[in-house]
């Protein structure tokens, strides 16, 4: 009765029946404050019912002007800017970045340097998948994982605290090498991280991997096929759930990682679950990188010795003139490299990243072009939720792995 | 972008792979022109050609379209022709090969959008848009994405300031970061008339050549046209 009363008239069966109602798609915003969008993503969905008719992402709420920055900063200062933007897997852009101006320059990256960068950008990579893993999980209600995740993380923010001073936007890597060598206990705090990380690996597979919840939860959701992959620009571990084997450190090898046996794990299935899986087998494939790289680490020089690049060293001042010439230009003004442009595609933990720069021959770059994997890849988030429930809606996202600050750049 | 002494096109078209020439072949009517710069092929196409030559890309068996991207000319030493060029970033998946398409336009020129052929580019162009304000026609959805809603113009247009706060001093002096950053980069005599950061090629009738650097920076390039001042 008191449903009459307020004027809720209730559907008879002959109405359903027939289809003869008001139907409306009802608009639903998420975000851009909302925990389970990795940040400031805004979504606008349509909902029909509980089935999603559209989706939006409204994007730029981080948006920081890197790029214009760049171009207003010498090219060694662009360290301090690429990894502020993916800030989970922030060795992989400074890698990027000092690759591009590398090439610019011809530089001559010494063998230590290259294999140091491989074994943090690999460490960084499992770190930013442990990310992955405890922020997706605890989208879809299991809060427990989180706190394993990070606790292996922090085992690896420790060792990147030790080499660079910092947690977070390293700033380590330099063109033509690295701002100084490893510290003392580097490579014993590595081999302990490996030692112990396969036991934790195994741990997680029993937490999540072959949980029933979770894989009811990932089995069939968010489907991509091959063709709306490329359709939409996917890369990185996500495309290769969907069955392309693309992966830049093997496509065009750089930094000498066709120096080391790893395999490029592969799926045809396409949906959340196999995204997951992927990144689970990532993991131990950058395992076997680090170990291999830490095995042919050897002592040496880690800064190109090109005076043009690298600044001289401390001792050479006291006695060198042009030793001083050196310092002072490098320092003030920064080197020049060529006209022209250059760029490295890399293997982020989310996809295809590199810089695309390009020199009027100044100290500064003259235009810096980031292509994120983040910001491309968003847009599978349509074709993937569209016509699944709003709460896989989650599920997606968290797949899709999309770091904000690498998205609005 | 093409660097002094880049080979010539038929050279470059010589070294670049089996699809990239199969696409410039393609193209040959329509007045395409490949360059190379270190390892990397630009096919140089008119704009009118872009959303043809983009299909024939994607027929050849590129099947990646990485990125879409601008670069603003205005104040590139020595550039001459159009002032905005937008750049097609491919990558051919199987054969590992990438291909750069490049398009010159003008300010207010529209260039044909390729969403048609790619929705993977849709958030590229409207990045595009944003940034330099070209328009894409016939992109369904051309809104800004990435800036603010109230931020007027567009950030990577060379000539659009960098927008640092101005700074007042307590001594009532007041620092203008447009007049600042012009002494940063050599454009004027800044606040101390110390010129660094300077851009080689660009010759001021203001900057003392600096003795104790052993005249590394070359100066004779003078008329190099960069229009700072």
């Amino acid at each position: 009765m008191s449903m009459r009363a307020s004027g809720y008239q209730a559907m008879t069966v002959a109405e359903e029946q027939s289809g003869d109602f008001e139907t409306k798609l009802m608009r639903i915003n998420v975000g851009p404050q909302h925990p389970s969008t990795h940040g400031v993503l805004r979504l606008v969905v349509d909902l029909d019912g509980e089935v999603i008719a559209r989706i939006s992402p409204v994007i730029g709420y981080l948006h920081t002007g890197f790029e214009k920055t760049f171009e207003h900063r010498t090219y060694q200062q662009g360290v301090t800017y690429s990894n502020r933007m993916d800030y989970v897997h922030g060795f992989g852009h400074d890698l990027a970045y000092v690759l591009s101006v590398e090439k610019l320059m011809d530089a001559c990256v010494p063998e230590r340097a290259q294999r140091i960068r491989v074994i943090l950008t690999e460490l960084n990579r499992i770190a930013s998948h442990l990310i992955f893993f405890g922020t997706g999980i605890l989208d879809m209600g299991a809060l427990t994982p989180f706190f394993y995740t990070m606790r292996e993380r922090e085992q690896l923010l420790d060792i990147f605290e030790s080499v660079s001073g910092v947690r977070m936007n390293y700033g380590y890597f330099r063109v033509g090498g690295l701002a100084c060598d490893v510290p003392e206990g580097f490579e014993h705090d590595v081999r302990a991280f490996l030692a112990s990380f396969p036991k934790m690996m195994d741990q997680y597979a029993a937490m999540f991997a072959k949980n029933d919840i979770f894989v009811s939860r990932t089995k069939g959701v968010g489907v991509l096929s091959r063709e709306q992959a490329l359709e939409h620009g996917l890369t990185g571990p996500s495309l290769r759930a969907s069955g392309v084997p693309l992966d830049f450190r093997k496509a065009e090898p750089y930094s000498g990682y066709e120096d080391y046996a790893f395999d490029v794990p592969t799926s045809t299935v396409g949906d959340a679950s196999a995204r997951f899986e992927m990144r689970m087998l990532e993991m131990e494939q950058s395992l076997r990188i680090v170990e291999q790289a830490l095995d042919r680490l050897e002592p040496g020089p880690v800064q190109d010795p090109d005076r043009r690049i690298s600044l001289p060293p401390r001792s050479e001042l006291e006695t060198s003139m042009e030793a001083v010439i050196f310092h002072f230009k490098l320092v003030t003004e920064g080197f020049h490299p060529p006209r022209g442009a250059a760029y490295v595609p890399t293997e982020s933990a989310r996809g295809e990243l590199g810089y695309y720069v390009v020199s009027d021959g100044g100290s500064m770059p003259y235009r810096v072009k980031v292509r994120v994997p983040s910001l491309v890849n968003l847009q599978s988030l349509e074709a993937a939720c569209v016509g699944g429930l709003f709460a896989d809606m989650v599920v997606n996202i968290a797949t899709m792995d999309p770091v904000m600050g690498d998205v609005d750049k | 972008m093409s660097p002094e002494g880049a080979p010539p096109h038929d050279a470059a078209a010589r070294e670049a792979g089996p699809l990239t020439r199969r696409v410039a072949d393609a193209l040959e009517s329509s007045g395409g022109r490949m360059e190379r710069f270190l390892d990397q092929v630009t096919l140089r196409l008119p704009l009118n050609t872009i959303v043809e030559a983009v299909t024939r890309a994607r027929e050849a068996g590129f099947d990646l379209l990485s990125d879409v991207f601008g670069i603003d000319w205005l104040r590139y030493p020595g550039h001459q022709g159009a002032r905005f060029s937008i750049l097609y970033n491919l990558y051919a998946i199987d054969a590992g090969e990438r291909l750069f398409l490049r398009v010159d336009l003008d300010e207010d020129e529209p260039v044909p959008s390729i969403t048609p052929v790619w929705q993977a580019a849709n958030f590229m162009e409207r990045e595009v848009y944003d940034f330099f304000g070209i328009e894409f026609g016939g992109h369904p959805n051309l809104r800004k994405i990435l800036t603010p809603e109230d931020l007027e113009g567009h950030p990577l247009r060379k000539d659009f300031p960098l927008g640092e706060t101005p700074t007042l001093f307590n001594e009532g002096r007041f620092l203008d970061p447009a007049a600042f950053r012009a002494g940063m980069i050599g454009a004027s005599q800044g606040l101390t008339g110390w010129v660094g950061g300077a851009r080689k090629g660009v010759v001021s009738e203001q900057r003392p050549e600096p003795s104790a650097s052993g005249g590394a920076t070359p100066g004779g390039s003078a008329g190099d046209g960069e229009d700072e001042r």
